[in-house]
């Protein structure tokens, strides 16, 4: 029963999205508040019928209901609940409902926050949302018919691929599908602003926190996907520079360039035209990320099923998204011209350009690497092919690049910064970076790009670190309040600039992380019960591994052959590890389980690599022999720290009932001062933002 | 202006870094991607090819699997996926994907060491794709297996 509304509700989606965004654009230009409202309902209307659909996916799969051919192929009686319940977006089919589910929800929220405020954006942002979701509709309803029946209703489904039986599959993908939908609501107010030729500093400021909800979900979505590709894929790596990965790091890197450049138009009126592009260009890319995955052009391990009826729709959609764009953007350049020229190229204003251009390089490197093989293929004909090692090999020294700048621009003066400016701000956190650079070199670590990112990464550490001291020293005096007090009210009076920073220190450590790869070691032996293997850490560590034997075992829908291990470290007895390969029935698929051994400075992981021929016919050691790979992979669990901290500072940036930047009437005139302009004024950049451009020493929010 | 221009020049100059990092990448690592009988060919036309690591396509044979108890060492033949005939042997050292069998189709990074044998440094396997079902025509043909079903 459910199953058929859901169905039904779809289709009735259809025509009231479609109607809905005409209603919208026509309310918009004729100024018709009725019709508008009526696109509005549409909206919280399309939200809901897609809620139902999706409910009717998600009763089809707990229920069991073979005769849909989604269901048959993607679960079986078997599979534990959750996993039925995540069908919802395990296969093609369901995926983009649910894709179109999370658009209704960001559409409908966004339509209802701004029932009462920005009025004459509203029309267009609910026109441009419906055309989203009719588009994505109908793709659901005419390419991907999730509710599509089999002429017959089958004893069993096939079962769900065990890759994705795993419980960061089942957050991995609708985190990163919040991240990717929720990036059409701030195009949607950049098209509304374009359409309504109000271009003043409205729409960047609804659009900000919106880009920042997306990029928190996307953030995470990469964060866990790389969690789920450490867990599962057992090869002890978290990122392959496969091409599904790399398209959803694409939207993120002009995501985190507009986040950067937003701030220059928002403190010194530039970049208007930039920023107008990053957002329509985010957006693209978030569509792109969908084609890529959903067509099957580009060979990867997440390939879904070639299909050309969707790289076609997807493709002509991102065509006519882009020409739109380019028209309106074209159209109301003269409104988009920049209030001010640059002034120096040791400016704040420089640093964040250069941020922004770099950090499209790094896009455009990682498009290029990952469409290279398809256009060499398609102009010379000769299959080529670019892996890991070419994005290695361009994106670390761009990352470092980034890494810099990300202790250079927050402290760099606004406009020109003098001798003095530089000297107070960057001589302490040079020499710390230096220090730890140089101390590194003498313990021995002779990877340049380890040294120079933790050298450089200690740098910005420093920077940010002196920022907040600074700020809670200066608080803690005027306000005659305790030093944790007063960081506490520091950080609130200006959730976004002291939440930036926060994130800084995530992607520090993030970073650091990523370095330790420089140091992964790995032996492989093969080990009769009672053999051991042994394996030195690059701290210093030396872990033997004893192995046990082999237990069988059955879970709800697979066996198990788990090998119990017995890890010492330097000696000293740790506990015991196991390691296990799985046999799941449906589908029929054999199926790695590592085993990780997690401190602080590193992982040990160990894979059960391969079962002698003879396991299973006996219970005698000969019987149990086994292969085992075991890595020491250091520093790994710091990316997963960093992606905390990067949470973290996003949400204090984002948690609402903070004074807004540009426009916190209170800010000010509590202390009796005068309250910020929205707009910067000409003589003095008001920059709420990131205050550093005050006296040293001065709190935000006092001048 | 000129302050336009200096501007300009770092954009360009920005542009230019980005491009001579992306050219030299892809000349440092591009690898070509063969089908076993391109391999063969391309190997005995120029032998330095052999020490370059190349990409390389095709079926695996069935039955041809073996792994050592001894070590980690899996072993397996892989056919031209157009002439089956043209073989070669495979060495792969590391742990082999729990997608892997003796039917899959493989994409192999490695290299030729002659004689027909493949040092093959990673083993992926294609099997049509990996998370997505088999084509429809599965459950269109009624067989005995799915056919009788509850209906």
């Amino acid at each position: 029963m459910i199953p058929q509304l859901g169905e039904f509700a779809l289709w009735v989606a259809l025509p009231i999205a479609i109607w809905g965004g005409v209603l919208a654009f026509l309310g918009g230009k004729w100024g018709r508040g009725d019709l508008v409202l009526s696109a509005e309902r549409s909206v919280h209307a399309v939200f809901l019928l897609l809620a139902v659909a999706s409910a009717g996916i998600i009763a089809a799969f707990v229920g069991d209901r073979f005769e849909y051919w989604y269901v048959a192929n993607y679960s079986s009686r078997n599979l534990e609940t959750y996993f039925k319940v995540s069908g919802l977006w395990a296969g093609q089919r369901g995926s983009l409902l649910f894709w179109a589910l999370n658009l209704g929800f960001f559409s409908s929220l966004a339509v209802w926050l701004n029932r009462r405020r920005n009025r004459e954006l509203m029309p267009y942002v609910s026109g441009v949302l419906l055309v989203i979701l009719s588009f994505f509709i109908i793709i659901t309803l005419f390419i991907t018919p999730p509710f599509e029946t089999l002429a017959f209703t089958p004893r069993d489904g096939r079962g769900l691929n065990p890759q994705l039986q795993n419980y960061w599959m089942t957050i991995h993908p609708p985190t990163l599908y919040l991240g990717f939908t929720a990036f059409a609501v701030p195009f949607a107010f950049a098209v509304a602003a374009l359409l309504a030729g109000r271009l003043d500093a409205r729409w960047l400021q609804v659009t900000r926190k919106w880009v920042l909800t997306s990029w928190f979900f996307l953030t995470l979505g990469i964060v866990f996907g790389m969690r789920w590709a450490y867990e599962e894929l057992g090869w002890g790596g978290y990122w392959f520079w496969d091409p599904v990965e790399n398209a959803s790091l694409l939207p993120w890197i002009v995501a985190t360039a507009f986040l950067h450049s937003v701030m220059i138009q928002e403190s010194r009126g530039m970049l208007k035209v930039w920023n107008m592009a990053l957002v329509s260009l985010t957006f693209i890319l978030t569509i792109f990320a969908t084609f890529l995955t959903r067509s099957g052009l580009i060979e990867s391990v997440h390939s879904f099923a070639l299909s050309l009826d969707i790289a076609y729709a997807f493709l002509g959609f991102m065509a006519v998204t882009t020409i739109v764009c380019l028209v309106l953007i074209l159209w109301r350049l003269p409104l988009l011209k920049s209030d001010r020229m640059f002034e120096s190229f040791l400016s704040r204003e420089s640093a964040f350009l250069l941020n922004n251009l770099v950090l499209l390089g790094a896009g455009f490197a990682v498009l290029w690497g990952t469409m290279f093989p398809l256009l060499t293929e398609g102009l010379t004909g000769s299959k080529v092919s670019v892996g890991p090692p070419f994005f290695n090999q361009v994106n670390i020294p761009i990352g470092l690049i980034l890494l810099a700048l990300m202790g250079i621009g927050p402290v760099i003066a606004w406009r020109r910064a003098s001798a003095r400016n530089l000297r107070k701000n960057f001589l302490l956190p040079t020499a710390v970076g230096a220090g730890v650079g140089a101390l590194l070199f003498a313990l021995g670590v002779r990877h340049t790009y380890a040294l120079l990112t933790f050298a450089i990464g200690t740098f910005v550490l420093a920077v940010i670190v002196i920022e907040f001291w600074k700020g809670t020293r200066a608080r803690a005096r005027i306000e005659g309040e305790g030093h944790p007090t007063a960081f506490l009210h520091l950080v609130r009076r200006n959730r976004r600039r002291w939440g930036g920073y926060i994130v800084h220190v995530g992607v520090v450590i993030m970073f650091m992380g990523f370095a330790g790869a420089a140091y992964d070691t790995e032996v492989r032996q093969a080990l009769s019960p009672g053999e051991s293997v042994s394996i030195a850490s690059p701290f210093g560590h030396q872990y033997t591994l004893t192995y046990d034997g082999l237990s069988t075992a059955r879970g709800q829908n697979m066996w198990q052959w788990i090998a119990l291990m017995r890890v010492e470290r330097d000696g000293v007895f740790l506990g015991t590890l196991t390691t296990e390969r799985r046999l799941y029935e449906a589908p029929p698929q054999p199926m790695t389980e590592v085993g990780i051994r997690s401190t602080f400075t590193e992982d040990l992981y160990v894979i059960l690599a391969s079962l002698d021929e003879q396991v299973g016919m006996g219970t005698e050691p000969e019987h149990q022999r086994a292969t085992f790979q075991v890595m020491v992979n250091p520093l790994v669990p710091w990316i997963w720290y960093g992606g905390l901290i990067i949470a973290v500072g996003t949400l204090i940036a984002l948690w609402p009932g903070g004074p807004i930047p540009g426009h916190r009437p209170g800010a000010g005139v509590e202390r009796g001062k005068k309250g910020r302009e929205p707009e910067p004024g000409p003589e003095r950049p008001s920059d709420p933002a990131a205050d550093s451009d005050r006296p040293a020493g001065t709190p935000a929010g006092v001048s | 202006m000129t302050r336009d221009k200096r501007f300009f020049a770092g954009l360009v100059g920005v542009a230019a870094v980005v491009t001579w990092l992306v050219w030299t990448g892809i000349t440092d690592t591009m690898v070509y991607y063969l089908t076993p009988v391109e391999l063969i060919e391309r190997v005995e036309a120029s032998p330095a090819l052999a020490d370059q690591g190349v990409k390389v396509s095709g079926d695996v044979v069935p039955g041809s699997y073996r792994t050592s108890s001894d070590e980690l060492l899996h072993t397996f033949e892989v056919a031209d996926p157009d002439d089956p005939q043209v073989r070669i042997t495979v060495h792969f050292r590391h742990p082999i994907p729990d997608t892997f069998n003796d039917e899959a189709e493989v994409v192999m990074e490695g290299r030729y060491l002659g004689d027909g044998v493949f040092e093959a440094t990673e083993v992926l396997t294609k099997c049509g794709s990996r998370y997505e079902a088999l084509p429809e025509e599965m459950y269109d043909v009624d067989d005995g297996d799915y056919g009788g079903g509850s209906g």
